[in-house]
């Protein structure tokens, strides 16, 4: 079997809950190992982008005087 | 990879440096110490704008040493506005030089937009505050920084109450930190010039446009429509100049004093402000300004000149004037008005009305007559009673309007409560009661609803509506003028003919932003108090606030994020998390011996959090008897500290015992329920307590829509100088004994039931049906409008063994209602003697039966 480059996230619970949701949406396309409530192993070439996707994803509960 | 982006950036820093060093020796130390990052998003602008900064810093060097200037001091700061002033690209203001003595002026106008920045904290803010109230709109009122707008319309609501164009500029600039700049004085001028130069008087029962400047009646009178509005009378002709108007006197304010004052204090004021000829020092001429007793500033000019308008015309001519950019100033003359019945009413000898409120009355009788706008007040200052106030001053006929049934009754309690009217005098018009004052004058208390309905009207409310439009008001009285549509509110103001208008509110804000509507249908903000100073002094009560995070628990968290319905909401306020910060504020403030409500706009919600936690509540669904009965528990019972209560909450039920509150669900972003819910503790009776202070508490589940509701709901209390601390962990939580939804077991089951749950139990606030002649969203706290649920029959087969308990099952009731046991006691409790009295009076009347 081919090794997989990971990356271990640590995370809250919550942004655990939204990491999962976006990969169950996607199907499963990043997620190697769900370790425990904290820690998610990724794929490494993958993270760059999870990350703006969980940014857009907590943007949406702020509020800006702007927006 | 990495090893040769840091060669690259050494690199380029060193190629920076040499370039830079070869520039200018001495600028070399700007950034060498700092190491360049070490990955490829790094801010690359950043060492750019670095290298522009230190060229155009020499670049400066060498202009200044081209061009010798007279000081030092001039140069120096010529260079600094250069350096930065690219870096504020359009907010670039380095060209408005600060005055030598600044830092002793609190304020400076953006040329721009005309915002004014103040600063609270000089010495003499107080005094610029009172001015800049009267001459724009707060925008913002924190501790230190306030800001203020200029706008057309505060313009016209200061010359409204008397100032001039000069005055105003004169005292901005002694001010400012800055000289006012031009664009802000033309805005001023041009504004000032058209606004409240003309007048629109109802005298003698005949409509009058009124002005001091002759040349403004001239224009108005070229315009064909207003000219043919014209009423030509003989009178006016006599006049020896053969001018085209009638001139007399201008009003001064002479004796009238506002009812509630002291008179003495009045005349010692009055004389204090009428020394002219002596030159005004700086302080006189600021009082003079900025001073409530110097209103009559305007009457230098002792001639007023007016022509008379026909009845019929007035709402074109109206429509004209501000077409013209003459808006049109309505003023009541009242004590001049010998047609209109006089209306015997006053305020009773014990009645003291506070000084904000009064200052607020002398912006609307500021020179004898009675001026129509708008007056500002937190909830609880007390707006009842300066609505009752400008009636007794008035002392004519008098229509209120409010926007629910209970707040006409409301009104008329206070009204007997402060003034001396008499029961024949006040009469209600409700889809209940329709009633008509006895005698020629008095005072009618109905709903918006009631008198704008268009459509199917009763025979009853016929009758009363031709008596109400038939007849001409002294003084229309409109409550809560922020919640009314638009549409409604026209149809109100051209119905009924009224002298003068006087709008009420707590909240001047709306969600769709129609406020500026309400600037021409009853005309300017006459006054706006300022929440944190009543705070301050007492009036009301000083308030801290929290928002506190509740972390999402995992298992609801992802439910959550699979849920797209409404059903969402119901999993946010349902956060066990939630419940336990609840149960531990609930605990923590019972203990110091506050009463507490608790708000959640979700029924469901409610019922399942005041059954948990084993308190009492109260939303729509409860009978009048036991929501009467909990609520004189919570009044009166030191056992019973917490009520749940839901929107019918919100406005209606007053409970001035109250201390704490806290909101576990509410409805989105509304600003202006988040001040109603706060306006529930102000009043609070212990609020003169050395050190007393009240708790507001919203309860946010973090990461999700809550959060950015919250934030938005915040923003008008923001603006009034409250501010919010953000609690992220209560300190105690997880050692409180018997804490709701400790284990996972139990949070798992509770987000099952919330699964199970209708999305209708998502709703908000479906718990309250309007009334008749009750505004929408408005809320009656005599009727809530819903029966009382009776559960339906139910059909079950089952054998007849197992259903009289012949298996072993026996039923158990879990989760009571806390309300339902408090029902039980009131019920055991009556005493031994008079259940004896009941039982011979019954006795008594079955043996008279028996005979009979």
């Amino acid at each position: 079997m081919k090794a997989i480059r990971g990356v271990l996230l640590t995370c809250d619970s919550a942004v655990k809950q939204i990491l999962l949701t976006i990969n169950e949406r996607e199907g499963n396309s990043f997620i190697i190992e769900d370790l425990d409530d904290h820690h998610l192993v990724i794929k490494a070439d993958e993270e760059y982008r999870v990350r703006k996707e969980l940014e857009a994803e907590l943007e949406k509960n702020t509020y800006s005087l702007e927006g | 990879m990495k090893r040769a982006a840091e060669g690259y950036a050494d690199a380029e820093s060193s190629s920076k440096r040499s370039r830079r060093a070869g520039d200018q020796d001495e600028y070399v130390d700007v950034d060498d110490t700092e190491s360049p990052p070490d990955t490829g998003y790094v801010p690359r602008g950043a060492t750019i704008n670095l290298g522009a900064l230190s060229r155009k810093l020499a670049a400066a060097r060498r202009n200044a040493d081209e061009q010798p200037s007279d000081s030092t001091l001039d140069a120096h700061r010529r260079q600094q506005d250069k350096l930065v002033s690219h870096i504020f690209m359009d907010q670039d203001f380095s060209w408005l030089h600060l005055k030598p003595d600044h830092a002793s002026r609190p304020l400076w106008i953006s040329p721009d937009d005309g915002h004014i920045i103040l600063e609270a904290f000089s010495p003499i803010a107080e005094q610029a505050q009172d001015f800049l109230v009267a001459i724009s709109e707060p925008v913002s009122r924190p501790a230190f920084i306030h800001e203020y707008k200029l706008t057309p319309y505060s313009l016209y609501a200061a010359v409204s109450v008397g100032l001039q164009t000069e005055d105003i500029i004169e005292v901005l600039n002694r001010l400012s930190k800055v000289p006012v700049p031009e664009s802000i004085i033309a805005l001023i001028r041009e504004r000032t010039l058209s606004y409240g130069k003309v007048k629109l008087v109802l005298k003698h029962n005949k409509y009058f446009i009124e002005s001091s400047h002759p040349e403004t009646l001239q224009f108005l009178l070229k315009d064909k429509l207003i000219r043919e509005a014209r009423v030509v009378s003989q009178v006016a002709d006599k006049s020896i100049k053969g001018n085209t108007f009638t001139t007399s006197k201008a009003p001064v304010k002479g004796d009238l004093v506002n009812p509630g004052v002291k008179e003495a204090e009045k005349k010692k004021d009055d004389t204090k402000a009428a020394a002219p000829g002596q030159p005004a020092s700086d302080a006189d001429l600021f009082t003079s300004v900025v001073g409530v007793d110097s209103d009559d500033i305007d009457d230098e000019d002792d001639n007023v000149h007016s022509f008379e308008i026909d009845d019929s015309k007035i709402d074109d001519v109206k429509k004209r004037c501000t077409e013209l950019e003459y808006p049109m100033l309505e003023e009541y003359d009242f004590r001049n008005d010998t047609i209109n019945p006089n209306l015997d009413i006053d305020l009773k000898p014990a009645t003291v009305i506070r000084p904000y409120q009064e200052t607020s009355l002398s912006k609307m009788f500021g020179n004898g007559r009675a001026r129509s706008g708008i007056i500002v007040l937190p909830c609880g200052a007390g707006k009842t009673l300066v609505g009752i106030t400008a009636a007794c001053t008035i002392k004519k006929s008098c229509l209120i309007l409010c926007t629910s049934s209970v707040s006409v009754m409301q009104w008329k309690s206070q009204f007997m409560q402060w003034s001396n009217v008499t029961d024949r005098q006040i009469a209600v018009f409700t889809a209940d009661q329709k009633e008509k004052f006895a005698g020629e004058s008095g005072i009618v208390i109905s709903t918006y609803s009631m008198v704008a309905n268009t459509h199917n009207r009763s025979h009853e409310s016929k009758k009363m509506m031709e008596f109400l439009t038939s007849r001409e008001w002294g003084f229309i009285l409109l409550d809560e003028v922020h919640v009314v549509p638009a549409a409604m509110f026209r149809r109100v103001v051209t119905t009924i003919k009224a002298h003068s208008k006087l709008g009420l509110t707590a909240t001047l804000v709306r969600e769709d932003d129609k406020i500026s509507d309400l600037n021409y249908m009853i005309g300017p903000k006459l006054y706006e108090a300022n929440w944190m100073d009543l705070a301050a002094k007492g009036h009301i009560a000083n308030v801290q606030c929290a928002e506190v995070w509740c972390p999402m628990t995992p298992e609801f968290y992802r439910e959550y994020l699979r849920e797209q319905s409404r059903k969402r909401m119901l999993l946010y306020c349902m956060n066990p998390k939630k419940f336990q910060a609840c149960q531990f504020l609930i605990k923590y403030h019972e203990d110091r011996g506050d009463k507490i409500i608790v708000f959640s706009d979700n029924v469901f919600a409610l019922e399942a959090y005041a059954k948990k936690l084993g308190k009492l509540y109260i939303h729509g669904g409860t009978g009048q008897v036991e929501r009467m009965r909990i609520l004189q528990n919570f009044q009166h019972n030191p056992a019973v500290n917490t009520i749940f209560l839901s929107k019918v909450g919100d406005t209606s039920i007053d409970l001035p015992e109250a201390t704490c509150l806290i909101q576990i669900s509410s409805h989105f972003g509304s600003r202006r329920q988040e001040a109603q819910r706060l306006g529930r503790i102000l009043r609070a009776k212990r609020r003169n307590d050395e050190g007393f202070n009240a708790f507001f508490y919203s309860l946010v589940s973090k990461d999700t829509q809550e959060m950015f509701y919250s934030t938005k709901r915040q923003q008008f209390l923001i603006d009034q100088g409250y501010s919010f601390k953000v609690i992220t962990h209560l300190d105690g939580l997880e050692k409180l004994p018997d804490l709701v939804y400790r284990t996972r077991d139990e949070q798992i089951e509770l987000i099952s039931s919330v699964l199970l749950a209708n999305e209708s139990d998502a709703d908000l606030g479906n718990d309250i049906r309007a009334g008749e002649g009750d505004l929408a969203g408005t809320v009656t706290s005599k009727d809530f409008g819903l029966p009382v649920k009776v559960a339906a029959a139910q059909r079950t087969t089952g054998s007849l063994t197992a259903l009289s308990g012949g298996q072993h099952m026996s039923y158990m009731e879990q989760n009571k209602s806390a309300n339902k046991k408090l029902a039980r006691e009131a019920n055991t409790t009556r005493n031994k003697l008079f259940a004896k009295r009941d039982r011979d009076l019954a006795s008594a009347r079955k043996e008279a039966r028996a005979r009979g």
